[in-house]
C-alpha cells in the first residue's frame, strides 16, 4: 500500500528527478524484499518439505489401497469403506463423546480455577497455581499408567469406595463400557485443565482493574462481574483454548492406548488409535489409514470454523 | 506483487517436491538392483533381553561356521520393531534396516505378503523337516521358506496340585481332558478352596485362539485371508465354552499382564492355561515350589480335537539387504543346524526351540523340582510335535478386535449364530 502512494507522489516531480528516484527506490524495495525472503526461506523450505509435501502425499495415499508397499489407486473406495466400517464409526462416536463432554468441562473448570487463583487476597496462591499446573509437565504415558492402576479392580479408588461403604463390591471400571469412558475423560481433564488455566491467568493479568472497580461502584456482584466483564474480556483466549483443546481431543491417543487400549471391545477406541491399528497392529493398510486421518483434518476444519463463527469477532 | 510471490512460493514448493520424489527413486534403485555385497557387521533385532536377545547372544558364541563378520544384537520393543519394519519397508529404503529380525508368527504372513521382496528366502539354507511341522505353514509363503522357526509357543495347563488335592482330584484327573471336564473340576475346586480356576481377560481372546487350534481351526480359511467365523463349529464351541466358564463363575477377570501374573503368583487361581513361555513367571513365586504340575492343554469336546495347542511363538527372518548371505550363514550355523546351541538355550534361559533333533539332548531330560520333579521340557517338546498346523494368515489381530466386541455381545445375552454372522459380515467388509 505504502509503495503505491509514493508512486502517485512521484508523478509531481520533474522527469529527470523522477527517473532517478524511482530506480533507486525500486532497487531498494527489491533488495529489502529479497533480504526478507532470505530470512524466511529456510523455514519456508522446511515447512514445505516436512509439512505440505507429506500432507499432499497423505491425501494422494488416501485414494490408494493395498498391503504394505503394494499400493494401487482405487479411487474413492476407501471413502466408501469408511461409512460402512463399524470400528471407524465406533471410534468417531467415542471421540465425539470425549469432545462434547470433556472440552466444555475442562474449559469451564480452567476458567473457574483461574478466576479463583487470580484473587490477590488468596493465600498460598503460588502453591495452588503450581499444584493445578503440575499435571501438565508429567509424561502422558506415565500419568495414564497411574490412572489405570488407580481405577484397577484392586486399585485405590475401589478400596476407598469400599472402605467408606459407598459400594458393596469393587467396580471393574476399565471393563465397563461407560465407566471406562468416564475414566478417560477424568484423566484428560486432570492432565489438561492446568494447561488451559495458565492461558486464562495470563489473560486476566491484562484486564484493567479499574473496570472491575467501576463495576463494583455501579453495584455489580461478583457473578455479574464474571459474566459481564471477565468472560467477554477473555473471549479471544477462550476461543483459542477451545480450538486447541478440540484439536488435542480429536487426536487423543496416548491415554486410550495406555489406560484401556480401546477396550472393553471398542468402547473407548479413538480415531487416532484406529489409525495406529490400521497401520501397525493389523496387516498394514496405509491407504485406508490416511483416509481415516483426513477425517480428522476435515473435522478440525469444520469445528474450528464453527467455533470462530460462534465466538469470534464479527467483522 | 502478492500474486508474484505466491507464484514464487509455488515454484519453490514444486522444485522441493520434485527434488524429494527423484531422491526416492534413486534410493530404491540403489538398494534394489545390486545383489551381493558383503558387509563386516550384520545386525539382528529382537525384543526380550531375558529370552530372545539372550538366545542371540548364546548363538554368537555357539556359531561354528567360518564366516568373518561381527554380529550386533540390538534390543527394540516388539511394537517398535513392527513399526520400524513397516515404515522402513513401505518407504522402499533399506537404510537402517537390520539383517536379521524376529517376527511373531501371528504377524509373519502379513509381513511376507505386504513386502514380498523384502525378505531373503531360506529354502536352500535350512532343512524345514528338522523343525516342528506347525511352524512351517506360518513361516513360508508361495512355496519358499522365509522364516527360521525359533521358539515353541506350545500351550499347556499349569495346575496347582495342592488345590486340586483339596478338591479331591489328582494330576491324572486333569491330564488329557476336555474343556467341559475342566469346567466341572473348576466348580469343585472353587467350592472346596474358594479359589478361581483361571483368569480371563475379556479384551484378549488368547483363550479362544488356543481352543480352536486344538481342533485345527483358525479365524481364517486355509487361504489365510477369508474370514472363517460364521458357521465355524470350533469357534462356536469355543465361544460356548468361554461363556460357560463365565457363567460357572470360576474365572477371575483381569485386564492386563501384571494382573494376570499377579493372580497366579499370589495363589488366587488354581490353574493357568497358556503358552509355555509363562514358566519363568510361574516360578517367580518360589514359595509355591512343588505345588505345580504341567499337563497337556484341554481340548474342545469335538471329534478330531487333540490335547495340544499353541500360543504365540516367533521365528527369525533374514532381510533382503546387503549382508544377507552372511546373515543366512549365521542363521544356518546357529539356530539352523546346531543342536548344542539348543541345549545351552534350555539350560541358560529355559527357551524351548522347535528344532526337533535337539529334543534328544540331556538338557531336555532335566527334572524340574518346582514342578514336582516333572521332566517338563521333554513333555513340552512331545506336545509341540502334536500341535495341529494351521495357517494363521493375515488378519489375526484385526479379526480378534472384531471378535472381542462380538464376545461382549454374546456374554450379554445375544444369540451365538447371530453374533458370529455379525462379526463375519464386519470382518468381510473390513478385510477387503
Amino acid at each position: 500500500m505504502s509503495q503505491q502512494s509514493t508512486k502517485k507522489g512521484e508523478m509531481d516531480l520533474p522527469v529527470r528527478l523522477r527517473y532517478k528516484e524511482t530506480k533507486r527506490e525500486k532497487t531498494g524495495v527489491y533488495f529489502k524484499k529479497k533480504v526478507g525472503w532470505l530470512f524466511i526461506i529456510i523455514s519456508v523450505i522446511a515447512i514445505t518439505i516436512f509439512n505440505f509435501y507429506p500432507m499432499v502425499q497423505a491425501f494422494l495415499l488416501s485414494f490408494q489401497t493395498g498391503m504394505g508397499g503394494n499400493l494401487e489407486f482405487t479411487g474413492l473406495s476407501n471413502w466408501q469403506r469408511l461409512f460402512g466400517d463399524p470400528t471407524f464409526i465406533a471410534a468417531l462416536t467415542n471421540t465425539s463423546i470425549y469432545l462434547l463432554i470433556q472440552v466444555p468441562l475442562m474449559i469451564v473448570l480452567a476458567l473457574f480455577f483461574s478466576v479463583l487463583l487470580n484473587d490477590p487476597k488468596l493465600k498460598f496462591r503460588g502453591f495452588f497455581r503450581i499444584a493445578i499446573f503440575l499435571p501438565c509437565v508429567t509424561s502422558l504415558v506415565a500419568y495414564s499408567v497411574i490412572f489405570k492402576y488407580l481405577f484397577g479392580i484392586d486399585g485405590i479408588i475401589n478400596i476407598f469406595l469400599l472402605n467408606f461403604g459407598f459400594i458393596s463390591e469393587s467396580i471393574n471400571f476399565l471393563a465397563d463400557p461407560v465407566w471406562a469412558k468416564v475414566v478417560i475423560i477424568l484423566a484428560i481433564t486432570w492432565r489438561w485443565t492446568g494447561y488451559n488455566m495458565i492461558f486464562y491467568l495470563a489473560a486476566l493479568q491484562n484486564v484493567d482493574k479499574s473496570i472491575y472497580e467501576a463495576a463494583r461502584i455501579d453495584g455489580a456482584n461478583s457473578i455479574q462481574q464474571f459474566f459481564q466483564i471477565t468472560v467477554p474480556m477473555l473471549k479471544p483466549i477462550i476461543l483459542f483454548t477451545s480450538i486447541t483443546s478440540t484439536i488435542g481431543t480429536l487426536q487423543i491417543f496416548d491415554e486410550i492406548v495406555n489406560i484401556t487400549n480401546g477396550g472393553p471391545g471398542n468402547a473407548t477406541i479413538s480415531i487416532s488409535q484406529y489409525i495406529y491399528n490400521l497401520s501397525f497392529e493389523y496387516t498394514p493398510d496405509f491407504g485406508y489409514a490416511s483416509t481415516v486421518s483426513y477425517v480428522i483434518v476435515i473435522l478440525v476444519v469444520i469445528l474450528s470454523i464453527i467455533q470462530f463463527r460462534v465466538a469470534g469477532e464479527k467483522k | 506483487m502478492k500474486k508474484f510471490y505466491l507464484m514464487l512460493l509455488l515454484v519453490v514448493g514444486m522444485v522441493v517436491l520434485a527434488a524429494c520424489s527423484s531422491g526416492d527413486e534413486e534410493t530404491s534403485e540403489g538398494s534394489g538392483s545390486e545383489g551381493s555385497s558383503s558387509v563386516d557387521t550384520i545386525t539382528a533385532w529382537a525384543w526380550d533381553p531375558a529370552f530372545n536377545i539372550a538366545a542371540l547372544e548364546n548363538a554368537k558364541e555357539a556359531y561354528n561356521g567360518d564366516g568373518e563378520y561381527e554380529v550386533e544384537v540390538i534390543e527394540n520393543a516388539q511394537d517398535d520393531i513392527i513399526q520400524k519394519l513397516n515404515t522402513g519397508l513401505s518407504s522402499g529404503t533399506t537404510n537402517g534396516m537390520p539383517n536379521i529380525v524376529l517376527i511373531e508368527d501371528y504377524r509373519a504372513q502379513s509381513f511376507l505378503q505386504a513386502y514380498p521382496d523384502a525378505f531373503h528366502p531360506l529354502t536352500d539354507v535350512i532343512n524345514s523337516d528338522d523343525f516342528a511341522e506347525y511352524k512351517i505353514a506360518t513361516t513360508s509363503f508361495e512355496g519358499e521358506q522365509y522364516g527360521l522357526p525359533f521358539d515353541s509357543g506350545v500351550a499347556a495347563l499349569y495346575v496347582r496340585t495342592d488345590y486340586l488335592e483339596e478338591a479331591g482330584y489328582t494330576v491324572e484327573d486333569v491330564t488329557n481332558i476336555t474343556w467341559d471336564e475342566y469346567i466341572e473340576i473348576g466348580k469343585d475346586v472353587k467350592e472346596a478352596t474358594g479359589k478361581n480356576m483361571l483368569t480371563l481377560d475379556p479384551n484378549d481372546l488368547a483363550q479362544v485362539r488356543m481352543m480352536i487350534q486344538t481342533n485345527g481351526s483358525w479365524y481364517v480359511d486355509e487361504d489365510g485371508s477369508t474370514p472363517n467365523l460364521a458357521g465355524n463349529e470350533s469357534l462356536e464351541k469355543a465361544f460356548e465354552t468361554y461363556k460357560k466358564m463365565m457363567d460357572a463363575d470360576i474365572a477371575k477377570i483381569v485386564s492386563d499382564w501384571s494382573q494376570f501374573v499377579g493372580a497366579f503368583n499370589s495363589g488366587d487361581v488354581a490353574s493357568v492355561p497358556t503358552g509355555n513361555w509363562i514358566t519363568p513367571s510361574v516360578k517367580q513365586a518360589a514359595d509355591q515350589s512343588g505345588n505345580w504340575a504341567v499337563v497337556p492343554m484341554p481340548r474342545l469336546d469335538m471329534e478330531g480335537a487333540v490335547n495340544s495347542s499353541n500360543l504365540g511363538g516367533s521365528s527369525w527372518y533374514v532381510l533382503n539387504v546387503d549382508g544377507k548371505e552372511q546373515a543366512a550363514d549365521f542363521m544356518l550355523n546357529t539356530f539352523g543346524s546346531n543342536p548344542d546351541l539348543y541345549q545351552t538355550l534350555v539350560e541358560d534361559i529355559g527357551a524351548l526351540g522347535t528344532y526337533s533333533p535337539a529334543a534328544e539332548g540331556d538338557a531336555y531330560a532335566v527334572e524340574d523340582e518346582f514342578f514336582g520333579g516333572q521332566q517338563l521340557l521333554t513333555d513340552l517338546s512331545t506336545w509341540t510335535d502334536e500341535i495341529p498346523a494351521v495357517n494363521y494368515g493375515l488378519h489375526t489381530y484385526a479379526i480378534e478386535d472384531i471378535l472381542v466386541t462380538g464376545m461382549q455381545d454374546y456374554l450379554n445375552g445375544a444369540e451365538l449364530t447371530t453374533v458370529l454372522e455379525g462379526v463375519q459380515g464386519q470382518a468381510e467388509a473390513q478385510l477387503k
